[in-house]
């Protein structure tokens, strides 16, 4: 095998792993963002406490220091739980500090789609004795996708990059792969330029099927032509 | 302040007095310091078409949104007739409060229809919902309904695509979708093209002839008067006069109404 000197495997596997890094975090995050954005909107005192507390920390901190103190404060706490020697998984350590740093941009993005939905559609829904979960999700749920859409595929391409920092701390992602080729072969520039490749073809790819995504939310919304 | 009763699974089911459908007695709301609902009583009879008239920040919108709790009132009694339930503002818990809301059918000033649902969806998510239909039923129903208001070929349009008329009648189709005993209108044409405004009179007419409870909020005087046979004036936030429609508007006792009535024919005129 002498594509890419041998190397062309690694590199292969190293965006998979970037990829499913990225699509976990997004998935988990999205879940702590909604969650977070009802605390802050419907939350009484401690939760909306909490939920201002977490987005204030996180995004005030760089995404990098994040990730390594998460690593080592979870080695130390499991270490410290356990009563021995653990270290964590860097997979695991990735998408965990991937998670909490989309979540809490997640939550100011949701909060505000949440805080756009008109208030009369919702009364709607009241009037028709709908209850508030199915209020939620028939109604709130829906309509602030289409608030929400254009703020989370901003997260979502700076998630899918911030993957790179999880090299750090030993995940094998393309970064991380791309580096090690790079070294053995003396032919960084090569390496670099295959790496960057892929992650604009990922996103180049996200931002199609956001285009998408937002259209199908849009729905009944613009008066068809 | 609202005290919400443990829910216990059951509704208060305590007779009422009257064999009335509507039964309101002594209602109050604030908002804030401002008192909007002042101690309003009102009764409306099985059949009957109540429209409530009265000039802007009277409480007429107010009024109506306290009977289904979108406004929780401070104070007072709510009575549904049939099933008798009992809702004590301030003593409600979410059960009773839905029960409510699923016989009282509420139609807004803006449609409010669900802009990213189609006609169909519209109508049929509470009852699919909220009373257990099944699809098939419910979409059975939307389609009856459909072609009472005359929209049927409307079934597959988003909201966004049909006219001010035509989304309040879909409006008008989702509320009777839940088989409410009673109807409630706030100003269901003053946000409407005047030209838009009699297809959706025509159908409140024709719900009114089949004999259904209505409260209508108006300043379509004209129309109020053939359609109802009790007119109810609000007057900050109590009823200033009430009577049938003859002599409400051809002798009116309170010099207000009197007034309120000049005002409208001058508007009229212009
Ligand atoms: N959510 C609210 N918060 C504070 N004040 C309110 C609220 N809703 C209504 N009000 C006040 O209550 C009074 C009655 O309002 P309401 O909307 O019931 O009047 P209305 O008779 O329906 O008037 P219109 O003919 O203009 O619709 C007004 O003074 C209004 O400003
Ligand atoms: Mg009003």
């Amino acid at each position: 095998m002498t594509l890419l000197q041998g190397f062309g495997d690694q590199i292969i596997a190293g965006a998979i792993t970037t990829l499913q890094v990225a699509l976990t975090s997004l998935v988990l995050g999205i879940a702590v963002g909604l969650c977070g954005a009802m605390a802050k909107v419907n939350g009484i005192g401690a939760l909306r406490w909490l939920a201002d507390g977490y987005t204030t920390i996180v995004r005030g901190i760089p995404e990098l220091l994040i990730i390594l103190i998460l690593y080592f404060g979870g080695t130390v706490a499991l270490t410290a739980l356990l009563g021995r020697y653990v270290e964590v998984d860097a997979f695991a350590a990735g998408v965990f500090a991937l998670t909490i740093v989309f979540g809490a941009y997640a939550t100011e993005v949701f909060r505000a789609a949440l805080l756009a939905v008109p208030r009369s559609q919702i009364e709607a829904a009241h009037a028709l004795a709908l209850s508030r979960a199915l209020t939620f999700r028939l109604v709130i749920l829906p309509q602030m996708w289409r608030y929400a859409l254009p703020g989370l595929g901003n997260l979502w391409l700076t998630l899918l990059k911030d993957t790179a920092l999880i090299s750090v701390v030993g995940l094998e992602d393309l970064m991380r792969k791309a580096s090690v080729a790079a070294g053995a072969t003396h032919d960084p520039l090569t390496f670099y330029l295959i790496a960057a490749a892929l992650y604009l073809t990922f996103t180049s790819v996200s931002l199609v099927g956001l285009a998408l995504l937002e259209q199908r939310a849009g729905r009944g919304v613009r008066i068809s032509e | 302040m609202l005290k919400i009763k443990p829910a216990t699974g059951q509704f208060k089911t305590e007779l009422s007095d009257t064999k009335a459908a509507l039964h309101v007695v002594n209602l109050r709301k604030r908002f804030g310091q401002l008192e909007v609902i002042k101690g309003l009583s009102l009764t409306a009879n099985q059949g009957d078409v109540i429209s409530i008239l009265g000039s802007s920040g009277s409480g007429k919108s107010t009024l109506l949104r306290c009977l289904n709790f979108l406004e929780p009132p401070n104070e007072g009694e709510i009575w549904i007739g049939g099933r008798q339930i009992q809702a004590r503002a301030g003593a409600t818990g979410q059960r009773e409060i839905n029960a409510l809301r699923i016989n009282l059918g509420m139609v807004f000033q803006t449609f409010n229809l669900w802009l990213h649902k189609t006609v169909l969806e519209n109508i049929v998510e509470a009852p699919i919902h909220v009373l257990g239909l099944s699809k098939a039923e419910a979409h059975l129903r939307a389609e009856e309904l459909l072609l009472k208001v005359g929209l049927a070929d409307k079934r597959h349009a988003y909201p966004s695509q049909l006219s001010g008329g035509q989304q309040q009648r879909i409006a008008i189709a989702r509320a009777l979708a839940m088989e409410p005993e009673i109807l409630l209108f706030d100003e269901p044409t003053s946000a409407l093209d005047p030209e838009l405004v009699g297809d959706v009179l025509k159908v409140i007419r024709a719900l009114a002839d089949e004999g259904r409870t209505m409260l209508i909020v108006t300043h379509e005087l004209n129309f109020a008067r053939q359609v109802s046979n009790r007119i109810v004036f609000l007057h900050e936030g109590q009823i200033e006069e009430e009577g049938p429609p003859d002599a409400f508007f051809n002798h009116p006792s309170s010099p207000r109404v009197r007034q309120f009535l000049s005002s409208q024919r001058d508007g009229y005129h212009r």
